[in-house]
């Protein structure tokens, strides 16, 4: 209790995060029941009919599902791959320069972009892929006919993940950037004064001090995995694209918010959560086992 | 501990976005009968126009157009000269729960409400399953016996004036329990709109078949009439589609419609075959030999290139970018009004397409697509508040300042005589003419509620000559009053002055019970199929597979229902 006392700003400070996870996390969850109901407004959660499993099972008859399931795993690993090494290369290059004013210039024009909403960097991905887009503009001066990049099912989720490691590198490379400053300046010299090049600097010295970051970053972000981001998607897609470019979340707004099937969205998005959760609790482990990291 | 759980729990939520609209407060599910609470001993106009004693208040949630600019400083969604005139004459205050902006944000706060079961004494939802997703769920109000009360003669006309089917159209399982929408028949027919002054810059005739479409759209590309970059003939944008169908079965700007009809496809309706059985539109020879023909052109490069995945489809028409585009009356003025601020020159005309016999065939839309919900726990004397608004909008529409959109008067549910247009266009045609004067129209309660206003600003919007009217006969000085009369007398004298030859009509506007599950996966498919074929992602082949897979995943149990409803 003295503790307790001793701590109490502590507890203070934690309180408007908790009624937070409270109210928006942790009383919704009493929705999920509709996965299992036949769910009817006018009767509420309490009363409407049960129908067992047979949501899920509608789930995976529909060919949808596991088109979505797919592409939600392809469009999720591929940016968890780049958004880890895209950045760390860019970390590394950053923390190479020397002039330093130079250095930070970059550092913010490349972090920018983290802070605009996929609605506004829609619009500008369009500008730039779109018919008649800057890309289309600059192959027309070496005589290739427009693409319509946009309405291109092959090359969709290249384009979803590249937009996003461009939106999101400058941002994800501060971590990498604060695990640089930590390392010691003294291997630095040590190797500097054997006669290594910068190169072999890298390799040997910066590199290998970066592992546990990397794996660490890496294992945290296995959590993602069902996360193919659904602003991003949701404002770049378009029904041609939907082979390859519908996702889970963008598949559970369509199906609950569209066309008013709220149990059949809640059973969809009650999967996700559910493959989410054991891909957290694996990831925790595994960031134990390999980086020695724990939170709690 | 405690954290750790709290943790992990947050990290299950992770996407589980639904759920957030749970809780249910079902307390007060008996039916509500219509009493008589404070019944006056009053009858026809004077109960439909009844001033409440006591105030009323009336909860409402409402979609707000965000671009709009009309409401006076200080003025707001739920005090404007619209709610002002509420309160004056009939005491009602409107008290708005909550705001959507028009559009997506608009129906996502709707199917929330709609989940959570908790509705707003009114609101005005623009697509019929949330209605009877709504009325399924016993959150409406049964408004069948009141509505006969209040309504007044006005409104009763112009219900009478569809033969029931707004009726129809606003009842579920035989009791209404919404206001229906009416809007004039015209809005569901499509008609080709062309840029006059570039035909006869080339010197080309008005294009009448398929191919003489082909050959203009492959002129004006070719003289490049609308920049480098002229576009042959506009199409859908990401959010519309290339033909209307039996849900959306009007106001289709950018679709094909006119194209298909001359084809004598009609696709997205069901096709009663005369034998008590009934063919999906979309999957007859008639609607793929159309869509090779649209994938040809699209390959020509005549068919806007970006069409399927443009934001907005209104863009290269009001760029002045392209000289075709198809749409219903008001496409042209009321719909494209920046096309003529950018170009005052912009003659767009508006023609009917025929078959290569010389038939015009059209699909006919419902009698409309928006409903007044009313819940279920309103009390008695909001409901009659929310009827009389109603009988309100209509015999007064046409004496507010419309310097404010009339967007913004709470509940706002149009309801118009189906003929209105072609009626408006033969007499505004009379006015000019001096056949007859303004004060003519002068008649209260009149069916035709703007008919007047219109006959007294015609003759100032347009100059003589009246034989042939061009955009150069417009007055464009008060830009509101030019749209709507370019509109009237340009877009819809086709409708007024070229007898249809084929009104196709669709079996049924509504879902069916199987469709409520299966029909989201089955458009979605179609879509797919069609947009792939038309801009030559998928060969015309693919038509037949999807014809296969239609069928299979729950369209030959669909059609079996529609089938059914024929009997009746």
């Amino acid at each position: 209790m003295r503790r307790m006392n001793v701590e109490k700003h502590y507890y203070l400070m934690l309180l408007p995060g908790m009624v937070w996870l409270v109210l928006f996390s942790i009383v919704p969850m009493a929705g999920i029941v509709m996965a299992f109901q036949n769910y009817n407004p006018g009767a509420g959660l309490l009363k409407s009919p049960w129908v067992g499993l047979d949501n899920f099972r509608y789930m995976f008859q529909l060919s949808d599902s596991r088109t979505v399931i797919v592409n939600t795993f392809i469009i999720a690993i591929g940016k968890i791959v780049l958004n880890l090494i895209i950045p760390l290369v860019f970390a590394i290059l950053l923390n190479e320069l020397r002039h330093l004013r130079f250095k930070k210039l970059v550092q913010t024009v490349a972090y920018l972009p983290h802070f605009l909403s996929w609605v506004i960097m829609a619009t500008i991905v369009i500008g730039i892929f779109g018919y008649y887009g800057v890309v289309n503009t600059v192959l027309g001066m070496f005589g290739v006919s427009p693409q319509l990049f946009m309405a291109d099912a092959g090359i969709f989720r290249q384009l979803l993940v590249g937009t996003d490691v461009w939106k999101e590198f400058g941002y994800n490379a501060i971590i990498y950037l604060a695990a640089l400053t930590g390392i010691n300046l003294n291997l630095y010299e040590a190797a500097a004064i054997d006669g290594a090049s910068r190169w072999q600097l890298i390799r040997n010295v910066t590199l290998p001090a970066m592992t546990t970051t990397v794996v660490l970053l890496g294992v945290l972000s296995l959590g993602n995995v069902l996360n193919a981001g659904f602003d991003q998607v949701y404002n770049l897609y378009n029904p041609l694209v939907y082979s390859t470019g519908d996702i889970l979340d963008t598949w559970v707004y369509r199906l609950g918010l569209q066309n008013l099937q709220f149990s059949l969205a809640t059973a969809a998005g009650l999967f996700k959560s559910a493959i989410s959760f054991v891909l957290i609790v694996v990831s925790y482990r595994l960031a134990y086992r390999y980086a020695d990291y724990t939170v709690f | 501990m405690k954290r750790t759980m709290a943790t992990m729990l947050a990290a299950f939520m992770l996407g589980l976005s639904l759920t957030a609209c749970s809780s249910s407060n079902s307390t007060n599910t008996d039916a509500q009968a219509p009493a008589e609470s404070s019944g006056p001993a009053l009858s026809g106009d004077d109960l439909a126009f009844y001033r409440f004693p006591e105030p009323v208040d009336v909860h409402i949630g409402m979609p707000v157009d965000p671009t709009d600019k009309t409401l006076p400083a200080g003025d707001s969604v739920s005090n404007n000269q619209y709610t002002r005139y509420l309160k004056e004459k009939y005491n009602i205050n409107v008290i708005v729960d909550w705001t959507a902006a028009t559009g997506n944000d608009f129906k996502q706060k709707v199917s929330l409400t709609i989940a959570s079961g908790k509705l707003p004494d009114g609101m005005v939802v623009d697509d019929r399953s949330f209605m009877t997703k709504a009325a399924s769920s016993g959150l409406l109000y049964d408004i069948t016996d009141l509505f006969q009360q209040y309504q007044s003669t006005q409104v009763k006309d112009i219900m009478e004036s569809t033969g029931g089917r707004a009726m129809d159209n606003a009842s579920y399982k035989g009791r209404m329990v919404s206001l229906p929408n009416i809007t004039v028949d015209t809005d569901g027919v499509h008609l080709l709109w062309i840029r006059k002054d570039w035909l006869d810059k080339l010197g080309l005739p008005v294009p009448k078949t398929l191919a003489d479409i082909e050959k203009t759209a492959q002129a004006f590309k070719d003289g490049k009439l609308g920049g480098a970059n002229t576009i042959g003939i506009a199409g859908p944008s990401k959010n519309t589609f290339p033909y209307a169908t039996f849900l959306t079965s009007s106001n289709n700007l950018g679709g094909f419609d006119p194209l298909f009809g001359a084809k004598d496809a009609y696709p997205g309706y069901w096709l009663d075959n005369g034998d008590g059985s009934v063919t999906y539109g979309t999957l007859t020879e008639q609607t793929k030999e159309t869509l090779a023909t649209l994938a040809d052109w699209y390959k020509k490069g005549l068919i806007d290139p970006e069409a399927g995945t443009r934001d907005n489809v209104g863009d290269p028409i009001n760029a002045n970018q392209t000289g075709i585009f198809f749409g219903p009356w008001w496409s042209g003025g009321y719909g494209n009004g920046d096309s003529f601020k950018n170009d005052p020159t912009a003659n767009w005309q508006a023609y009917p397409v025929y078959t290569d016999d010389g038939k015009w065939n059209a699909h006919m839309k419902t009698t409309g697509s928006t409903y007044t919900l009313i819940s279920k726990n309103a009390k008695p004397d909001v409901v009659k508040a929310i009827l009389i608004m109603n009988n309100a909008l209509v015999r007064d529409e046409a004496t507010f300042d419309l310097s404010v959109a009339v967007g913004w008067y709470p509940l706002r549910n149009v309801m118009a005589a189906a003929n209105e247009t072609e009626y408006e266009y033969a007499e505004l045609l009379k006015v000019l003419k001096g056949e007859t004067q303004a004060e003519d129209y002068n008649v209260p309660n009149s069916l035709y509620k703007l008919m007047y206003a219109d006959a007294k600003k015609v003759k100032d919007v347009i100059k003589p000559p009246y034989d042939e009217l061009n955009v150069s006969n417009f007055n464009t000085a008060n830009f509101g009053d030019f749209q709507r009369l370019y509109s009237l007398l340009i877009g819809d004298r086709p409708f007024s002055t070229v007898p249809i030859d084929k009104k196709v009509f669709s079996v049924t506007y509504n879902q069916t019970p199987t469709m409520e599950t299966k029909w989201a996966n089955l458009k979605k498919l179609e879509d797919e199929t069609v947009l792939k074929i038309i801009l030559g992602q998928a060969p015309i082949d693919s038509f037949d597979k999807f014809v296969k897979d239609w069928k299979a995943q729950g369209g030959d149990e669909i059609t079996a229902e529609v089938a059914e409803l024929l009997k009746k």
